[in-house]
């Protein structure tokens, strides 16, 4: 079972991502980003959009994820709740979102960051602490 | 394990071991136990592994833990190999804050208080993803970046000519290149002109409090309980994007200049490189963009101002705390990044507007939510001992989630109004995480930077009304 919960940092939002695989770690990754940007509406999601993104491993995949889902909640107006990963490998990312207009916004976020970022091995599957910039 | 030793009176080194490092915090004991507390004394040690550093790192006496970079610190790398670092600038390019003055006074604006705070809120749009009434065109949007103030009061009609001699490098930093900025970059900004966003940003009415030095106090158009206008926000969207796809690219380019570093958000490549002189070009565009809006900002709250109590507002003056400059000091040619940190020159320098060089740079530290803010002078003397920077504001102490956990933003909101301060902030949760709790004493931190020689009191303002981003 994926999870995520924030933790404290003086400045910014620190998310502590757990799931049994990487393609889970990134799909909760996009469910705690969801919740700290606001609420959806209870209207129809949008269609399925594919996204393909590409960076030098796993932890820049994470960052360029997120900061992916950062600029389309505020380009479209949209919060993306759901997401299917379909191919992931170290240097490539192969996925689809969905999302619905924001009924209500939380959380400005600026940006995901590398500081502190690994995604590392546990007896659970993979787990990953993300600093996001607020 | 990094630890901090006093060497003169608010000036602290880092310590390694029994290793001085060349790394200097300006502090007093109370701060530099706060800002202990969290990792911004290693975040400081570890920016001394950028390539070309030039000297001392240092950090303010508002510094808390960011990512990379701590947020309130300086550095600066020396040209023409030195590194330029995205994460040593910050997402938030070219944040910054402006000071205006009103002619109204006290009593005169008390009647007005309601009617104008609640104007100034509908007016600029605040908060998370909330567009602006301007939307550009991609051309018009291109000048913007291309010539930041100056296309907003020459050809669009935002200000007067008299503004421009006041911002910093008069609002338009050279050898910026919208076409260094992605096309996402463009679409995050496109609509964001003249808009707030989120955090800690803010336009706050107040009044001038107590003059510390009544000469500059001339020379700044400051009187004693005049009603004054802060703006703080900086290149919204468009700047997040700039820092995020060039710190991705960093990540990718340093490892062909041979270049490893501590921290990985700390990426970065050699100014000189085609990486970093593209990234300076499109942070330049993106600074132009953060003046551009608090420009706007200005310019939409004069019309507010000129509604309800028909009162000009005059530009004192616009300095950024999120930027990497070029510049001289000691004879070297250098790139100074100050992420949340303000540049504070002294009177010698000869980028000053002609009517401040008697006195010095204007700085502006603005204090938590419903507590007093600072107009100082930066000094001849900031520029050996902290590269001419001083702090930006109080710094946070408490996290968000501790603070709405300290703190109501029903009572706080409560407390404010009880004692003369409207509030205007989308929620009672953001009100709450920015209580004065959660921050730094200002007095105090302004205290130290006045008594390292870094700058020099002239007004304390205190607030009357704020309309929170």
């Amino acid at each position: 079972m994926a999870s995520h919960a924030f933790e404290q940092h003086t400045g910014e939002v620190k998310v502590r991502l757990a799931a049994k695989n990487l393609g889970e770690l990134f799909t909760e990754a996009a469910r705690a980003l969801s919740d700290l940007l606001g609420v959806g509406t209870e209207e129809p999601p949008s269609p399925w959009e594919r996204i393909t993104l590409t960076a030098r491993d796993h932890e820049a995949l994470l960052v360029g994820w997120l900061n992916e889902l950062v600029a389309r909640a505020e380009i479209d107006g949209r919060l993306v709740r759901d997401a299917m990963i379909h191919d992931l490998t170290s240097t490539r990312l192969d996925a689809s979102i969905r999302g619905v207009p924001f009924r209500e916004t939380r959380t400005a976020v600026k940006a995901a960051t590398f500081h502190g970022l690994r995604i590392t091995p546990d007896p659970h599957g993979v787990s990953a602490t993300v600093i996001l910039d607020v | 394990m990094i630890r901090a030793e006093l060497i003169a009176p608010f000036e602290y080194q880092l310590v390694d071991e029994h290793q001085p490092l060349a790394a200097r915090v300006f502090a007093d004991a109370t701060l530099i136990e706060a800002i202990m507390r969290d990792h911004s004394l290693q975040q400081l040690a570890n920016v001394r592994a950028l390539p070309g550093v030039y000297g001392d790192v240092y950090g303010m006496p508002d510094m808390h833990e960011g990512y990379g970079f701590p947020v309130g610190g300086v550095a600066a790398t020396e040209l023409p190999d030195g590194a330029i670092s995205p994460g040593g600038i910050g997402f938030d390019i070219n944040c910054g804050v402006r000071l205006m003055t009103s002619n109204l006074d006290r009593a005169s604006f008390a009647p007005l208080r309601e009617r104008i705070v609640h104007d100034i809120s509908r007016t600029i749009p605040s908060g998370y993803g909330r567009g602006g009434r301007l939307a550009l065109d991609d051309d018009a949007l291109c000048r913007v970046l291309g010539s930041g103030c100056r296309e907003l009061v020459t050809h669009l009609g935002f200000g007067i000519a008299e503004d421009l001699e006041v911002i910093e490098s008069g609002g338009a930093l050279e050898g910026a290149d919208p076409t260094a900025v992605s096309v996402r970059a463009l679409a995050r900004g496109r609509d964001q002109l003249g808009t707030l966003g989120g955090g800690n940003h803010f336009v706050e009415v107040g009044a001038v409090d107590t003059i510390f030095d009544a000469d500059a106090a001339h020379v700044l158009g400051l009187r004693a309980d005049q009603i004054t206008l802060i703006v703080h926000t900086g290149s919204r969207g468009l700047g997040h994007q700039v820092c995020s796809d060039y710190l991705a690219l960093m990540d990718t380019a340093q490892a062909r200049y041979g270049i490893t570093l501590p921290d990985r958000q700390l990426a970065c490549a050699p100014l000189s490189s085609p990486e970093g002189q593209r990234y300076f070009a499109a942070m330049r565009a993106a600074a132009n963009f953060a003046f551009a809006n608090r420009q706007l900002i200005s310019h939409r709250v004069r019309a507010v101002f000129e509604r309800h109590a028909h009162s000009p507002l005059r530009l004192v003056y616009d300095v950024g705390h999120n930027t990497a400059k070029l510049e001289r000091h000691a004879g070297r040619e250098l790139c100074v990044h100050r992420k949340g940190a303000t540049r504070a020159f002294g009177p010698a320098n000869p980028e000053l507007p002609a009517r401040y060089r008697r006195v010095g740079q204007p700085v502006f530290i603005p204090g938590s939510m419903g507590t007093a803010s600072y107009v100082l002078l930066g000094t001849d003397a900031a520029e050996a001992r902290s590269l001419a920077s001083v702090c930006h504001g109080a710094g946070r102490v408490l996290s968000r989630g501790a603070a709405k956990r300290q703190v109501t933003g029903h009572a706080l909101r409560k407390e404010l109004e009880a004692r003369g301060i409207t509030v205007r902030c989308p929620s009672n949760a953001e009100l709450a995480e920015e209580a004065p709790e959660a921050y730094k004493d200002i007095d105090r931190v302004v205290d130290v930077v006045v008594g390292a020689g870094l700058a020099r009191k002239v007004a304390r303002l205190v607030p009357l009304g704020v309309v929170k981003g």
